[in-house]
């Protein structure tokens, strides 16, 4: 019996050491490229990089430490804010995704708060059309509403970016289940004590809501910061990309810069992994709503 | 009602951002819908230096407005000068109504010189029915494009394409996601570790994922410099037809398997110690107790996974967007995309989507019937 036991868990382990390597291993990959020189000089000679190799020729007890080959280098980070507009790109980002977060955060909120505490006639109804809107896949919408943007002059705008995004079902959804945890008696004190309906949602179920707020603005601001599809069609000004628009820039149709492109794929792939690793509570714990790929 | 003010915005956005889209869409998929030319009328031009072209006139001295008239085709002259695209209609229209003499009349006084949208021209000197040049109206085309749609080959390999993507990633990645999950929740240590380790793939763009994949797919790359170093040839995975959706569908697999495999470990987490001995003590080994009693307290986890991943898998668009070259491994929101977008034919890219989306409700309904059956059990 121990003995089986013992051999579950080496298998257990031999599995889910395989499958970190694999899982991290791009990653890793990506960043030694990411550090590699484009060339270098080295006995009188300008040398290309292989950045391919296998085995890789490693040594990052040198210094400047050895990625295949050739001295590691930062430089390729710089050069990506020289030659393509990064900075713009990154501002254009974090617009698109703190506006878009902001708006579900405030309209999902009321509205969760509506279906889950106050009564109105239709509630059930609107709510169950709502969810049944969940069914609608993106791609029938998609030309419409590019046309309703070009109609109103709004492609590369921001407001053309954010708009169609500013509230989701699955937001309101996420925050009606917390305002429905929120107990009623609570309520039901202070509405004694005089608190109007307004202020009872502000000063008493929201912050009891707190891990709501956070949750949805996690998986919010990730969900718009890794989105390509509604920048790829409504943006056609490389002043108005968002990264995920902009990493397709490194690959020319003779050419692909892949240290640059590495580089350009980890600078904005770092914050999401900060917000991952300070927050992962949200994100593990209740794993069980996801916008994640939405 | 304050219920009604708190839930406007969101009905509002809806209505505007989804429900009316979806009405339009159906509209589309019975016209030849073309985004550039609702842009035709809204266009400006200079009337003069237009006409000048057209009647070839270099100098506007000593014009005689008879010959002129004799020369200018209004029909024509919208056509190839301005570049209009007409309807039957419209032409006879302009063949009756359009007022060429007041139109020379002004040319030859030089009142045109000045820039003029395509529309307010028409509103000028047309003497009835300028109503038709104002804004764009495509034309009813009834089941033409789902005619064409039907014979068009492109359409059903994109839609095997989806569809054998969804059904080879789903089943896939569900397991997988469960195997880790069941490994994970052994007496391990690090289990945090490794639930960190696979959740970053998942929260990682698309984009980014691509490129990188990109990278180590290509022809010098890293996976054929492996399959080398053992002995195998080299595969140009991403151009290669045959190979090009594998190699998309493995690394969709690799990107979402972690994040389906914490959702697991939060269920199995979520069974009582006290059934897992019980079933121990009643004898239930290794194999026994994974069916008989894990699997089926799982059922809500593998159920919520199953139906993102079909989802997710059915609308796969970015991935393919930048790894995919050759039509023939085109996903239908792909072939969507480019009809709509690259070749301006959104009517008829309006047709596969209302197909498409007929498609996945189907699939919905089907698999939100087997979802709700296997819970009885």
């Amino acid at each position: 019996m121990v003995k089986r036991w013992h051999t579950v868990t080496v298998i257990a382990y031999v599995i889910l050491l395989i499958y970190a390597v694999v899982s991290l291993g791009p990653f890793i990959w990506a960043f030694l490229v990411s550090v590699t020189p484009l060339t270098y000089f080295s006995h009188g000679k300008h040398l290309g990089v292989d950045i391919m190799q296998w085995p890789p020729n490693i040594n990052p007890f040198t210094i400047p430490p050895k990625v295949f080959g050739a001295p590691a280098t930062l430089y390729n980070y710089l050069k990506v804010f020289q030659v393509v507009p990064f900075a713009r790109w990154i501002i254009n980002t974090v617009i698109y995704a703190g506006i878009v977060t902001i708006g579900n955060l405030i309209l999902d909120a009321f509205a969760g708060y509506a279906f889950a505490k106050i009564r109105f006639p239709g509630r059930e109804l609107i709510f169950s059309i709502l969810l049944a809107t969940l069914m609608i896949p993106g791609q029938i919408t998609i030309i419409p509403v590019y046309n309703l943007m070009v109609k109103y002059s709004l492609v590369n705008t921001y407001y053309g970016l954010f708009l169609p995004k500013l509230t989701s079902v699955t937001g309101l959804f996420l925050m009606r289940q917390f305002y429905m945890s929120v107990p009623n008696e609570i309520e039901e004190a202070a509405k004694i004590d005089g608190a109007g309906i307004f202020r009872r949602f502000v000063q008493i179920a929201s912050p009891m809501a707190r891990p709501a707020f956070a949750t949805l603005a996690i998986y919010t601001f990730l969900g718009t910061w890794n989105d390509f599809m509604w920048p790829l069609i409504i943006t056609s000004d490389k002043s108005m990309f968002t990264l995920t628009m902009g990493l397709n820039f490194f690959k020319t149709s003779y050419y692909t810069f892949w240290q640059l492109m590495m580089s350009a794929s980890i600078l904005m792939t770092v914050p999401m992994l900060v917000i991952f690793l300070s927050f992962q509570r949200e994100f593990v714990e209740t794993g069980v709503t996801s916008a994640v790929k939405g | 009602m304050v219920g009604y003010a708190f839930i406007s915005p969101i009905v509002i956005a809806l209505a505007i951002f989804l429900v009316w889209p979806v009405c339009e869409s159906f509209y589309y998929s019975f016209t030849d819908y073309n985004p550039l030319r609702q842009q035709e009328y809204k266009g400006t031009f200079n009337a003069q230096e237009m006409l000048q072209e057209y009647l070839m006139i270099f100098d506007m001295k000593n014009l005689h407005k008879d010959e002129l008239l004799t020369r200018f085709h209004p029909v024509d002259f919208l056509q190839t000068q301005l570049g209009l695209h007409l309807t039957k209609r419209q032409k006879a229209v302009i063949q009756r109504y359009f007022n060429s003499e007041k139109l020379i009349d002004d040319f030859v006084n030089l009142r045109l010189n000045r820039i003029m949208s395509v529309a307010y021209f028409m509103k000028t000197y047309m003497i009835k029915d300028s109503h038709m040049f104002t804004y764009y109206k495509p034309s009813w085309l009834g089941w033409k494009n789902f005619k064409i749609m039907i014979r068009d080959p492109y359409f059903w390999i994109s839609l095997k394409n989806s569809i054998l993507f969804s059904l080879i990633v789903t089943p896939i990645q569900t397991f997988l996601a469960l195997l880790l999950a069941i490994a994970a929740n052994q007496k391990i240590r690090g289990v945090k570790f490794f639930k960190t380790t696979f959740f970053i793939p998942s929260i990682t763009s698309s984009a980014a994922i691509s490129m990188v994949f990109m990278m180590l797919y290509s022809k010098p790359g890293l996976i054929n410099r492996i399959l080398h170093y053992f002995g195998m040839p080299a595969v140009d995975w991403l151009n290669n037809v045959s190979t090009a959706l594998p190699a998309v569908m493995l690394m969709n697999i690799w990107t979402t398997a972690g994040y389906f495999m914490v959702v697991f470990l939060a269920g199995l987490q979520g069974i009582p110690k006290s059934l897992i001995e019980a079933a121990e003590i009643d004898g239930a080994q290794g194999w026994t107790r994974l069916w008989k009693i894990i699997m089926p307290l799982l059922k809500p986890q593998i159920a919520y996974v199953v139906t993102l991943g079909l989802i997710g898998t059915l609308q796969v668009f970015d991935q393919i967007y930048f790894l995919i070259k050759n039509q023939e491994n085109y996903t239908t929101s792909m072939y969507i995309y480019t009809n709509a977008f690259n070749y301006g034919r959104m009517g008829y890219a309006s047709a596969i989507a209302v197909a498409f989306f007929v498609i996945i409700l189907f699939f919905t309904l089907i698999q939100r019937r087997v979802v709700r059956e296997e819970s009885y059990f």
